[in-house]
């Protein structure tokens, strides 16, 4: 067993964005679903930090199969160009559960050109939030482009900050070419059965 | 030296950040120097790389790196592994351990899937993904180079400019240094790089040991670091 005989989720996007959030609210369905899942989070810079991250999964997940994968500043090296690190820490989970289904890896908070390399994530989500700008679909970064499947978060804060859903709707199918994408409220749990249903189905049934 | 074009090149590969074994990831104490705001300037930057290489990349990973090269020449694999088992063993901070071995896993992990290992590089390699060994990044190195035809002197200066380059894009990273004065530290450097790996180049694997004790209690110091960027 090894990084090679598990399924892989990348989730990725700028800071605040919400892909903690999202991670948080995928990681329960997927075990409610029957999945043995591990947990990777790149950047976690505070021991208190990781404290929280397993307080948020105690009853879900098992400790060992959370993991804080540090990445010498460079998040997008850390998923990119040079995984390495993340995939050591995918082999360790696999050699102590062999029957592991599916690890989750959040990316640490980058820039819209962060995409992951294809032999860490057989799917990759990109997490934005409306809350960024109304433009930033229109920015066609690699990472809103490039995604299996782009999630725009916070869709619950448009109003406050002039941002038009219909525009972004709109600006979105443009850039994504028919490729899918999800509108989400993360933090009242709205949007993310959409978006988990489509993970399923697409990484865990393919 | 004057190796052969395409030895010059694997040893520009293999001291290359773009080569994919988390080098980046790596900072050996460095974080917590400058979390605990030990390093004021370019001079101290410069002066604490400098006792690195004379007291740990010569004197320890050197050794290693060219008895391991050495060893591979002659296929000796039992000769490999006595040298792996002892960098290990004197690899204090357990952070230390960490960096260089998932390093050394990486590196002949991905020399091992293209095929480019001969039989005691294949026997050392396997040995590293089975746990059997420690896979130290220096020693992985030694072996991956020799194979390229990169000779004990080459591969062991190619091997600290990565570790000086690694550790100034580190401090570059965390702190505030300027490109040039990055480029400078690394020109003032190159004299020692090339005293440590001359001297040490042709010890005998007995003689392999380290002694830099700040660096080690920083290394360890790290692992409650209160902010980490870096594995170590």
């Amino acid at each position: 067993m090894g990084y090679r005989d598990v399924a892989k989720i990348g989730v990725g996007g700028p800071v605040g964005s919400g892909k903690t959030a999202l991670v948080e609210h995928l990681v329960p369905r997927l075990v409610d679903d029957g999945y043995e899942v591990g947990v990777i989070a790149n950047d976690i810079m505070t021991q208190e930090d990781a404290d929280v991250f397993r307080e948020s999964f105690a009853d879900v997940v098992p400790p060992e199969l959370i993991e804080g994968v540090e990445t010498g500043a460079c998040p997008h090296t850390g998923i990119r160009e040079d995984p390495s690190m993340n995939l050591a820490a995918v082999d360790e989970f696999t050699e102590r559960h062999p029957g592991l289904d599916v690890v989750v890896i959040e990316s640490g908070g980058d820039n819209l050109a962060a995409t992951f390399n294809p032999e860490l994530a057989d799917y990759f989500l990109f997490v934005i939030s409306v809350a960024e700008g109304e433009d930033i679909p229109r920015k066609r970064g690699p990472g809103v482009v490039q995604a299996d499947l782009l999630v725009i978060n916070k869709v619950d804060l448009a109003p406050y900050v002039d941002a038009d859903l219909e525009v972004i709707e709109a600006d979105t199918a443009a850039v994504r070419e028919g490729a899918p994408f999800a509108f989400t409220d993360c933090k009242a749990g709205e949007g993310i059965d959409a978006v988990a249903e489509r993970i399923e189905r697409e990484v865990l049934f393919a | 030296m004057g190796s052969e074009p395409a030895a010059f090149l694997s040893a520009l590969r293999l001291s290359d950040s773009f080569l994919p074994v988390g080098g980046y990831t790596a900072s050996y104490g460095l974080e917590q120097y400058l979390n605990e705001g030990r390093l004021e300037d370019g001079e101290e930057l410069r002066e604490l790389l400098a006792a690195y290489l004379r007291r740990l990349v010569g004197p320890a990973e050197t050794v290693a790196l060219a008895n391991a090269n050495r060893a591979s020449a002659a296929g000796d694999l039992e000769g490999i592994l006595a040298v792996d088992e002892r960098l290990h063993a004197l690899t204090m901070p357990r952070e230390f351990r960490e960096s260089a071995t998932k390093a050394g896993a990486k590196l002949c992990e991905l020399f091992l899937e293209d095929g480019e290992l001969d039989a005691a590089g294949v026997a050392f390699a396997r040995r590293v993904a089975d746990g059997e060994t420690p896979g130290g990044y220096p020693v992985a190195f030694g072996v991956v180079a020799r194979r390229q035809g990169v000779e004990p002197l080459e591969a062991a200066l190619a091997h600290a400019h990565g570790f000086v380059t690694g550790l100034l894009g580190a401090a570059q990273r965390l702190g505030r240094f300027g490109h040039t004065e990055i480029q400078a530290i690394l020109e003032a450097l190159q004299p020692t790089i090339v005293a440590v790996c001359e001297r040490h180049v042709d010890a005998e694997p007995a003689a392999m040991a380290s002694f830099a004790p700040l660096a080690e209690i920083m290394g360890m110091r790290h692992e409650r670091g209160e902010r980490r960027l870096f594995v170590s």
